[in-house]
Formats: C-alpha cells, sequence, structure tokens
C-alpha cells in the first residue's frame, strides 16, 4: 500500500541496507515516466513486480522484476482530460496506488478512480468520483480497507464542497459520501454516534460557517488515509477552508483543517479534531496520521502523530481525539502555543489576516507549510522517533476579495516568501513525538519537500529539492550516502526485498508538486512561457530541471 | 451538487460596459459569435493559408479599457492561474512577450472566449465578447521585458 501499511508509518523490516554498509548504495536500473511534472507518491512493490504511477496522464506501468533490465509486463493507458490540467491547482501529479486481492486501484486526476488487473493490466472498473465542472480533481492515493475504496478530492483552491467517498471495491460504485461540512446528514454524522472531543453540537459543520459560505469551503482530501483495524477507524486530514479570504467565512470553519475519523464500511463521522480553527493561512491538515503505540508520561497511548503545515506536530489519543502533545517542529509566529485543555491554538492577534487587515508581514510558517502534505513522515520503531522534511520558510499575507465562480481559482491572496531564521529553507529532521522535541535536524539549503522512510537497517532515506537521494544514520542523522538523480525529489522513498532476496530501495525523481517549488525559471518545457526566477529561491534552477525518473538502488 | 454563485465581478461587468462607453459591436454583423479565426502563426500546408474571419479589437490600445480589464482579470479569477499582472502560475506567463497560441488582439480573444486544451476555461459564456475584449485589451497592455533568453549563474 501507499504508506507500506495501514498505519502508514514508511518502516520498513528489511536490514540487510544498514548505517555500516550504505555507504555502498549505488544506482542498479532507471526509468523515464517520459512525463516532466512533479512525481509525487511512490512505487508499490508486490510479489515480482513493481507498479508505477505516473502524473497526468496517469499512465500504470508494471515492471517484471524477475528479468534483467526490468521490462514491461504491461502497460495501461487510461483516457484523463487534459482539461484538468487546468482545474488541479498545484500540478497534475498523483500520489500512488493501492494493491489489494490482484486488484491495483488510483485515481485519474480528472475525477475518476480506476480497478485494474494486477495480472494483465485490463480494466476492471471506472468510476467518476468527482466533477472538474465544480472544481474538483483527484491527486491521493485511495486506501482499501476490506471491501471499501476510500477516495477524496482535490480543490481547496476552487471552493469545493470537500468530501469522502466510499466505493465498492469489486464494482467501483459508490457506496457512500461524507462531507467535510455541512448539516450532519451530509456529513454522516449520526445522533449518539459522534463524539467530538472539543466542540461538537447539532450540525456545528453548518453552524461554524458565515451564511452558507460552508457550501463552498473547500475542505479538500487530498493527503494520505491510515486505518486502525482494532478501533475500525480510517483517519484523513482536510485542506484549507476556501476562500484564502478568512473575513469571507467567519467561524471556525469545522471541520476545514482538520482531523476525521470515520467508519470505513458506513462512512459514519466518529470524531474530528481542527488543527487550525478558522483557517487565515491557507494551513492544510491533509499530511498523513501515522498510527503509533506510544508511552507518554509513563502510560501506554494509542497514539495519532500529525505534522501539520501550521508547524506544529500533535499527538493525539486516536481512540477519541483528545490532544496529548502539540509543540511546535518549526518557526511559527501565527500561534503561541496550543492549549491541551480546550485543544485550541492561542492565537497571535497581529498575524490574523483578511481583507480588513491589508498586508499581514512575518506570517510564519508560509502557505506551503512547515511541512508539505504531499511529503509523508516515516516512524522507527526502533528508534522510537519520527522522521519528516520541513520547510523554513515564512510568509507576507494580503487577503484580497475572490468571487466563486465554477472551475475558476477560487483564492483571493497577494503573497510573498521569504525564508525563515537560519537562512536555509528546509530541513529534515528526527522527532520524539512522545516529549514533543526535535532530536536531530539536517538542514537543507532549499525547501524539503520529499517522503521518508525508515527501515530496520537503522538507516533512514529521503530526496532534495536539488536533486539528492540521501542515506542518513536513524540515530543521528549523519550522513551515510547520497546521489545526484537528475531531478528535484518530492517522492517518497520505499525498502522492497527483489525475487533475488535481495534488499532494494527505490524512489522517484521529478521536482514539480507546486508551483512555488519550480521558481519560475525551473521549467524549460515551453519555449512560450519564460519567467524569471523566485525572489525567496533565486538559484534552485541551477540545481535541477524537470524530468520523471525511477530509481532503484542496491548495495 | 451544482452551484452557480453570481459572481460580484458581474455587477462589475455591467459598470465595465458603462466605463467602456459605447463601443461598437466586436465582429462584423450583429452576431455576438466570433467567427472562426486563422491563426496566423500555423505553418499552411501547402503553403496556402485557409481563409478565416477576421476580428479588430474595438477598444485597441485604450488604456481606460485596459485598467477595466485588469480589475476583471482579478474578478474572474484570471490570476488565480496566471497570477498577478499575468506574470504566471499554474497558466502561462502572459507577459513574456511569447505566446503558445499568438499573440495578436483576435488570437488573445479566441484562447479566453473558446479556451484553450490543457485547461484553459471558455469565458466567452459569461463576459460575452465585449468583457473579453476588455480582457484582450489590459493583457495587451502589459510592458513587455526586454527577451533574454540566457540565463546565467557565472560571475561575468
Amino acid at each position: 500500500m501507499p504508506a507500506k501499511n495501514y498505519a502508514a508509518t514508511r518502516y520498513s523490516g528489511l536490514t540487510q541496507i544498514n548505517a555500516q554498509n550504505a555507504r555502498s548504495l549505488h544506482p542498479l536500473w532507471t526509468f523515464s515516466t517520459g512525463v516532466l511534472t512533479g512525481h509525487e507518491g511512490q512505487p508499490l512493490v508486490v510479489g515480482e513486480t513493481m507498479y508505477v504511477v505516473t502524473p497526468w496522464p496517469n499512465v500504470l506501468y508494471a515492471f517484471d522484476l524477475r528479468k534483467e533490465g526490468y521490462p514491461l509486463r504491461w502497460k495501461y493507458r487510461p483516457d484523463v482530460s487534459s482539461n484538468a490540467l487546468g482545474v488541479a491547482c498545484c500540478d497534475a501529479v498523483n500520489r500512488g496506488a493501492f494493491y489489494l486481492d490482484g486488484r491495483i486501484v488510483y485515481n485519474l486526476l480528472d475525477g475518476h478512480t480506476v480497478a485494474v488487473d494486477a495480472r494483465s493490466g485490463r480494466e476492471l472498473w471506472k468510476t467518476t468520483i468527482a466533477d472538474m465542472g465544480d472544481g474538483e480533481t483527484v491527486t491521493m492515493a485511495p486506501v482499501v480497507v476490506r471491501d471499501r475504496v476510500i477516495v477524496g478530492a482535490s480543490g481547496g483552491e476552487f471552493g469545493i464542497y470537500g468530501w469522502l467517498k466510499g466505493l465498492d471495491v469489486k464494482t467501483g460504485q459508490i457506496a457512500w459520501t461524507g462531507h467535510n461540512m455541512g448539516p450532519d446528514a451530509d456529513m454522516l454524522v449520526r445522533p449518539g454516534t459522534f463524539r467530538a472531543p472539543y466542540d461538537g453540537g447539532v450540525d456545528v459543520g453548518a453552524k461554524s460557517w458565515a451564511g452558507d459560505s460552508w457550501k463552498s469551503g473547500g475542505a479538500p482530501v487530498w493527503g494520505w488515509i491510515s486505518y486502525d483495524p482494532e478501533l475500525d477507524l480510517i483517519y484523513y486530514g482536510t485542506g484549507n477552508a476556501a476562500p484564502y479570504d478568512p473575513e469571507a467565512r467567519a467561524g471556525d470553519n469545522k471541520w476545514s483543517a482538520s482531523v476525521l475519523a470515520r467508519r470505513p464500511g458506513t462512512g459514519e463521522l466518529v470524531w474530528a479534531y481542527q488543527f487550525t480553527p478558522h483557517d487565515n493561512w491557507d494551513y492544510d491538515a491533509t499530511g498523513a496520521m501515522l498510527l503509533v503505540d506510544l508511552t507518554i508520561a509513563g502510560k501506554p497511548v494509542k497514539a495519532l502523530v500529525h505534522f501539520d503545515k501550521n508547524g506544529f506536530a500533535y499527538t493525539l489519543d486516536r481512540a477519541s481525539g483528545k490532544l496529548l502533545v502539540a509543540a511546535p517542529f518549526a518557526p511559527v509566529t501565527w500561534a503561541q502555543s496550543v492549549d491541551l485543555a480546550s485543544g485550541r491554538p492561542v492565537i497571535e492577534p497581529a498575524k490574523q489576516t483578511g481583507v480588513s487587515k491589508g498586508k499581514v508581514t512575518g506570517v510564519c510558517p508560509s502557505l506551503e507549510g512547515a511541512v508539505s502534505p504531499a511529503s509523508p513522515p516515516a516512524y522507527s520503531p526502533r528508534t522510537h522517533l519520527f522522521y519528516t522534511s520541513t520547510n523554513n520558510l515564512c510568509m507576507d499575507y494580503g487577503a484580497a476579495h475572490a468571487a466563486h465562480l465554477r472551475a475558476t481559482p477560487y483564492i483571493g491572496v497577494d503573497f510573498a516568501y521569504h525564508p525563515g531564521p537560519g537562512g536555509n529553507l528546509g530541513a529534515f529532521i528526527a522527532w520524539d513525538a512522545a516529549s514533543g522535541r526535535k532530536a536531530w535536524e539536517d538542514k537543507e539549503p532549499y525547501p524539503s519537500w520529499s517522503g521518508a522512510l525508515a527501515t530496520a537497517g537503522d538507516v533512514v532515506f529521503y530526496g532534495t529539492l536539488d536533486g539528492w537521494f540521501k542515506a542518513v544514520d536513524a540515530h543521528s542523522g549523519q550522513l551515510l550516502s547520497k546521489f545526484k538523480v537528475g531531478s528535484g525529489v518530492v517522492g517518497n522513498p520505499i525498502a522492497y526485498r527483489g525475487p533475488d532476496g535481495k534488499e532494494y530501495v527505490a524512489i522517484y525523481a521529478g521536482i514539480g508538486g507546486d508551483w512555488a517549488l519550480l521558481a519560475g525559471d525551473t521549467r524549460s518545457d515551453d519555449p512560450t512561457d519564460v519567467r524569471e526566477p523566485a525572489e525567496f529561491m533565486k538559484d534552485i534552477a541551477r540545481h535541477t530541471s524537470q524530468g520523471g525518473i525511477v530509481w532503484i538502488f542496491g548495495l | 451538487m451544482r452551484r452557480l454563485h453570481l459572481p460580484a465581478a458581474l455587477g462589475c461587468l455591467a459598470a465595465l460596459a458603462a466605463c467602456a462607453r459605447s463601443a461598437p459591436p466586436p465582429v462584423a454583423g450583429a452576431s455576438t459569435t466570433p467567427p472562426a479565426i486563422a491563426y496566423e502563426a500555423h505553418v499552411a500546408a501547402g503553403g496556402i493559408a485557409p481563409a478565416g474571419g477576421v476580428l479588430k479589437n474595438p477598444h485597441a490600445a485604450d488604456a481606460a479599457v485596459a485598467k477595466a480589464g485588469e480589475q476583471l482579470f482579478s474578478a474572474m479569477n484570471c490570476d488565480g492561474c496566471h497570477n498577478l499582472g499575468g506574470s504566471g502560475w499554474v497558466g502561462p506567463s502572459l507577459g513574456d512577450g511569447r505566446w503558445r497560441y499568438g499573440g495578436a488582439d483576435a488570437e488573445v480573444f479566441s484562447s479566453i472566449y473558446y479556451g484553450r486544451p490543457k485547461g484553459m476555461p471558455a469565458f466567452g459564456g459569461i463576459l460575452g465578447a465585449d468583457g473579453v475584449w476588455t480582457l484582450v485589451t489590459y493583457i495587451r497592455s502589459l510592458p513587455l521585458p526586454s527577451d533574454v533568453p540566457t540565463e546565467s549563474w557565472e560571475q561575468p
């Protein structure tokens, strides 16, 4: 599955590649996907086959790992509308596929979910799940739980009415749709079963929005879904509230910028917790929810750990949604702290935005987030540490009026980024979620946008925006090996055991996924579109350009 | 679920029509649907260009209309894709003097009115011909950079 396991820890139990021998890692195989946009997500290895989904046009490749050169067993080329390129806010990315019982299930940018026979590559079903005419596209990786395929849509920049859907894995039929805001009936809130630990009440998903602003309030689902089989709950984060002018939607705007827990079978909402009430800064909470059993203050806790765009790392009780730990993992100026009793951030009034506030300067983190939700963390049960990419960017934010016009951007902001304290634009960190402390940090010159992988060999892997693929020591962060992979890395590493019994590590190269990362001058694919370098990151184009490549490394 | 939020922009569009004075009809005749136009940068097979209609911008180089077009550029959320000032974001830069589908008035009109592949929506329906000409007038008023194709990181 996309995150290795339902707990989304991106931890591999393989040990052949370890801190002692990782220095001799070297590339063994590469494949050009033929696509130039951002290569988020990760390959999927099932048995003797590696599956790769490209960004739009969402080609699915199946490589035969038994044969020299890993020739294709088949490829599947769906008919995906190019119009989706203008409805996807931030790039034509795809965050990966899920395998279950002989089926590969993944999403197409233009609003479809497909199931493909893993052996033959034949399409089993294709379901329309999202409406581009309403500003919806689909970039996230689905998760399959028993007989349900769980999917959501992007569109926080288009004023969608955000939702999560459960499809029948055999037929693709939509079994349930649960909205992320709106009246209880739309949210699949059933009397007596919804227990929000801090803010409940009838129809809170509609009443916490001025007027009917919830109808176009965004709260998209473009990140990751995790699942606890024991509690039978799926967990996912919702994106920003729309539009970017918070004065257009007074109230908490529940449940945007939140984590929601639902029953996979019926979609029923069980609990919800909002990280950023009344989102003023585009702080999506779509980053991964890692399900880990921790010991906090001497007590065992079934925890959910989440690194938010807003700069705080949260540890919740995943049965109840109660907040246990919240501490900043990057520079934060919009709030002073998070109050554990109320679960609410202690807001810094001077950093509140809105049309009436004009340009608000010095907001940290920037709207790129202290970590991108596209960059999922990893957790090692050996070191008890969480590993994540981070960004060190602050911003000036000037909200502007925006009109909601179907299938056009519903944004309304003038913003500029500035490097955060220290001058490095990113870092890769190890985090102790029980205490809320950083264990170590590897500074990076550019925003760090790749996912993390931790292995039982005590090696942690990540990639950088300037195109290095790195292996570091899980205990110390010390660099063990690095290799320049041809384009900036925004994808997620995986480890797997090949048919020959050897351990391999795979990663995508392919900068993109967010137009700010391209810094204006990184693209050279269109002679009719030539831009100046972005002020905050003037020289990234000196170190990388576009290009989608699958890399496999080994000893 | 279908929604149409009539934007405040429509109100301002009515005002724009007024501020653009009583512009002559954009197309020959009273039809609001412009004829297909030839795209001058296409290479004509056999050296023979196909016949095409002619579109003339009724507001060409009118600074007041360009100013109104700048407001319309935000009101129609054009800046959501092409960035403020048309400097480019998900959609291509409109201020670099380079054009996928031609930069003459009629070609820019055609791009906005009917849309283009890879995501440019068709705005002719909501804006009508005069609204689109207002945008064309703004886009054509953007200052062109001196086009320097070389970018160097070496110290001279």
